[in-house]
């Protein structure tokens, strides 16, 4: 065998990244036989079904990816600080800025957003679980293994380098020779298969498992964002499935969808690409919208504005997401009347995204707001996101879009949609919630220091880039020269970046420092909270409420706290059924990343023996017979016992 | 486990019929991505460069004898649910035995046909025409291949276990599954096959 | 027993089916105009999914999921049909020519 193919050849940099890998491998395998961790690892972690305990591992699988799509960017803004600069050469700026965008938005804000959603969402309906807890862990380990698939490329074979949007003709075979777009295809196919799945699993369980009571229109906000995410993706993503699909065909069969001879189509990549490309947009701002929806209505001590229209635009914008994404490629050649359709539908979007805003700001009115970190994050993201979504609509307008298309202008605008619209949103959500899953706060002065690093360093960094890009800077531009005047915006955005690197920093020793340091949530409810997840302990008990409380307005805990109306009508604790833990999904994700990685390096008897692996996998999960197990009353009891003392358990 | 006597057995406890609901979900998302694969085939189906086009291609009786087993099993395995709710166990596996052979047939001459393809020089690297019709008919192949083997697992433990809630639910979700694959397929006989051969 | 195991409803739905199948074969015997061929093919496709649909999968059995089952299945075409149509309206009927 050609060995050589596993080889990345270059520099420094590629070196010392693979000797950091085998270092933090060799690192976690030894202190995991030193303290005897093993059994606890896979007993605890690696079999769990338990919902919290995958929405926890998603979040830690997230923060790692940030730190890693965080390092790219660095290496991005270092290598344009300057005029002609000799930090990173084209081949690894291509493959540092398509690893970026791949890993921020399908393994760091989704991952994130799926896994506060896995915590909470089962909370706030008042449900014990998810709808099936082992499919739950199935997804969450085809999407850690997708996500590790990727980041390997980065030392053995060499990452894609054809952007995140991956363009044909550039990520054909003929042009991108090396494997990194076949890791492209599988990676995101293996992680897109766990997404859909969760997707499904969602559905059901805001559909079919919410507490008594709890109609549709009495859900929390947060649950109804999740739910029409959990729609686009089960609708969206099996375009994302077919087009990559087809790209390995391309790629690994010599297939001619794409190709440039022989009736293939390049252009069809884009448009399938952006089908479904754009409802993901929504799919990882639509949650976030509803996160804010709960800290603004929180913090403001007031019923959330509006509540009927808050869902209806939320579903209007579902639909039209599915209707607007040719405006990602004006420039392509169809005619002007699609351009016409696409550029209305376009700003139409704008509509029921201002009636969101408006909402917000009518929920602030007159309340008595209190400025904690998660809503200073939230009371940022609105001027911040409005200004993304200002350009969005001047971007949208096919004409203008001809000046506009693939500058500088584009990036910034997208980095004020997503970073105010996803990455505030989870690390709101995150100071939020935080209390709930581990029974502390976080600190507030180090959580205001680092809000106030990075709102600042944000707008440093990426204002500057409307204007490079009116000045006619691209993107993906790897150098410019001195005449070109790029330079001293540039420069600016980089010193933003490390303003940025500096408040994440702040942000990760802050979840350091509370954990030495802040007392204990005795509360369960620290922050005068309004839906169910508040009204069970902190922690959570494994079965999330020994009694299922019985709904009948929309913000249940606040009516019960205030108004009388009580969370039980039944006080009587009887058995709870639970699943059993389950090492299958765990073994199957692993499997799935050996087929993966032989495809990727077209190494076909090892590829088809995983591929049987995978269908005997499968089989032994239909035969199980396993029915799940009881947990008594009598244990319940005791559990609430200690957990009303304040003990952990 | 509460079993709530009044439904079908295989709608009996909360998370059967959760089941069942999620199955339909993914029936849903099964849509857009036979509506992908379709849209590339439409997209495609003049651009066979050099190769052959549909018209040249496509013979009309081995895709008859494909419509009528596929329509014929879909037949069997609602009769076997029929069967199944009625708590013939016999008749539910003769009737699902029947279904998997016509699924296993039809499988045969999808094979047989790539393979006179192929011997016209027809292959996948052809065209994006070839390409795409390849995919699109291996794609809904490959789902009843895999419906096939999914069927004798289920059949295994109909035969081992009985009818019981358990295995009841997954028969009947076997069977939403093996009624979708007709679905595409007459979408597939009527819009590739026939429109081809118009 | 026999009577009991075919029940009548499946078997006209088998038989509306097959019927189906071969009326659409009108097109490639008979001597309609294009159009009118394309016509004939999306009406009997969309009767015979629909037959499977509702005879024979029992979409409408469940009386607690039934309003979910049918907005999903029309969510579901609606983005098959606007990414089928869509495609064609971009690369086809709207291509700048």
């Amino acid at each position: 065998m050609d060995l050589d193919k596993f080889k990345v050849h270059g520099e420094p940099l590629i070196y010392g990244a693979m000797i950091s890998i085998a270092l933090a491998t060799i690192g976690i395998l030894v202190g995991l036989t030193y303290f005897k961790k093993w059994g606890y690892l896979w007993r605890e972690w690696l079999t769990t079904v338990d919902h919290k305990k995958i929405g926890i591992m998603y979040i830690l699988a997230a923060l790692l990816m940030l730190f890693r799509g965080g390092v790219d960017a660095m290496m991005m803004r270092l290598q344009t600080a300057a005029p002609e600069m000799k930090f990173l050469d084209a081949q690894h700026y291509n493959e540092v800025f398509t690893t970026h965008g791949l890993i921020m938005i399908l393994f760091m804000a989704m991952p994130f957003i799926i896994g506060l959603m896995n915590v909470i969402i089962p909370l706030q309906i008042g449900a014990r679980d998810v709808a099936f807890p082992r499919l739950n862990a199935v997804s969450f380990w085809l999407f850690f293994m997708g996500a590790m698939l990727l980041n390997i490329s980065f030392v053995i074979g060499g990452s894609p380098d054809a952007g995140w949007s991956a363009y044909f003709p550039l990520a054909s075979i003929e042009f991108s020779p090396t494997v990194g777009n076949n890791y492209y295809s599988l990676a995101l196919q293996i992680s897109g298969i766990g997404t859909l799945i969760t997707g499904v699993n969602f559905i059901v369980t805001i559909l079919k498992m919410r507490a008594p009571g709890m109609t549709l229109m009495k859900m929390p906000m947060f649950t109804w964002s999740v739910l029409i995410t959990n729609v686009i993706i089960v609708f969206a993503f099996p375009v994302l499935t077919v087009a990559l699909a087809l790209m390995m065909f391309d790629r690994l069969f010599g297939s001619q969808f794409f190709t440039m001879a022989n009736g293939g189509m390049d252009m069809l990549w884009a448009n399938l690409f952006w089908v479904w490309g754009h409802p993901e947009v929504y799919i990882v701002i639509l949650p976030a919208f509803g996160i804010y929806s709960e800290i603004i209505a929180t913090f403001s001590k007031k019923n959330l504005y509006g509540y009927t229209s808050m869902v209806f635009s939320m579903v209007i914008i579902s639909l039209l997401s599915f209707l607007v994404w040719a405006h990602h490629f004006y420039t392509m050649g169809q005619g002007a009347m699609v351009n016409s359709f696409f550029s209305i539908t376009t700003m139409a979007i704008a509509v029921p995204t201002g009636v969101k805003i408006f909402n917000w700001l009518f929920t602030l009115r007159k309340g008595r707001i209190t400025f904690t970190t998660p809503m200073l994050y939230t009371l940022a993201f609105i001027p911040i996101f409005t200004i993304g979504g200002v350009t969005g609509v001047m971007l949208a307008m096919a004409s203008a879009d001809y000046q506009y298309h693939n500058t500088m202008f584009l990036v910034a605008h997208f980095h004020y949609v997503l970073i105010p619209g996803a990455v505030f949103a989870v690390i709101a959500g995150f100071h939020y919630w935080f209390p709930k899953v581990f029974g502390f706060r976080l600190n507030e002065r180090l959580g205001k220091h680092a809000f106030w690093w990075i709102i600042i360093s944000f707008n440093v960094t990426f204002f500057p880039l409307f204007f490079l890009g009116l000045m006619g800077m691209t993107r993906r531009l790897y150098t410019y020269s001195e005449e070109s005047g790029f330079g001293p915006l540039n420069m600016l955005s980089f010193v933003g970046a490390v303003g940025l690197a500096i408040g994440f920093l702040i942000l990760v020793y802050n979840i350091y420092w509370s954990t030495r340091y802040m007392p204990r949530d005795t509360t369960n409810d620290p922050w005068d909270g309004r839906t169910l997840e508040w009204a069970t302990h902190s922690p959570i008990p494994l079965y999330n409420f020994a009694i299922v409380p019985k709904v009948e307005t929309r913000d249940a805990l606040w009516s019960a706290k205030h108004d009388n109306i009580p969370l039980y009508t039944d006080n009587k604790i009887t058995k709870i059924h639970m699943p059993s833990n389950t090492g299958k999904p765990f073994i199957l994700g692993v499997i799935f990343f050996f087929l993966g990685f032989f495809l990727v390096f077209s190494m076909w008897i090892p590829a088809i023996v995983a591929g049987i692996g995978v269908i005997v996998m499968l089989g032994f999960m239909s035969f199980d017979k396993d029915q799940g197990y009881y947990i008594s009353a009598e244990e319940v009891k005791a559990t609430e016992k200690k957990l009303m003392r304040g003990e952990t358990v | 486990m509460k079993i709530d006597a009044s439904k079908p057995l295989e709608y009996s406890t909360e998370e059967n019929s959760n089941k069942i609901f999620g199955f339909w979900v993914f029936l849903g998302a099964e849509i857009p991505l036979f509506a992908t694969l379709f849209t590339v085939y439409f997209v495609m189906v003049n651009r066979f460069a050099s190769g052959p086009s549909g018209s040249e291609l496509f013979e009309i009786g081995p895709v008859l004898m494909e419509t009528f087993l596929l329509l014929s099993s879909s037949f069997t395995i609602g009769l076997a649910v029929h069967a199944m709710r009625l708590g013939y166990k016999k008749a539910t596996m003769v009737f699902m035995a029947i279904t998997l052979l016509m699924g296993l047939a039809f499988v045969g001459i999808e094979i047989d046909e790539f393979f006179t393809y192929v011997h016209e020089g027809a292959t996948l690297q052809t065209s994006g025409f070839l390409s795409s019709l390849f995919v699109l008919l291996g794609t809904h192949g490959l789902h009843v291949s895999f419906g096939f083997l999914w069927g004798v697992g289920i059949m295994i433990q109909l035969w081992r276990r009985g009818i019981t809630p358990a295995t009841a639910n997954k028969t009947f979700i076997f069977s939403l599954f093996w009624h979708f694959l007709d679905v595409v397929w007459i979408f597939i006989f009527s819009f590739v096959y026939l429109k081809g051969l118009m | 027993m026999m009577k009991q195991l075919f029940p009548i409803r499946h078997v006209m739905g088998y038989l509306a089916s097959l019927v189906l199948s071969a009326a659409a074969l009108i097109v490639i015997y008979g001597d309609l105009s294009s159009s009118a061929n394309m016509v004939v093919l999306l009406v009997t496709a969309l009767i015979q999914a629909s037959l499977q649909l509702f005879v024979f999968m029992h979409i409408g059995e469940s009386a607690d999921s039934k309003k979910e089952l049918y907005l999903n299945i029309a969510y579901a075409m609606f983005v098959a049909l606007v990414t089928i149509f869509g495609t064609l309206f971009i690369f086809v009927w709207g291509w700048y020519a």
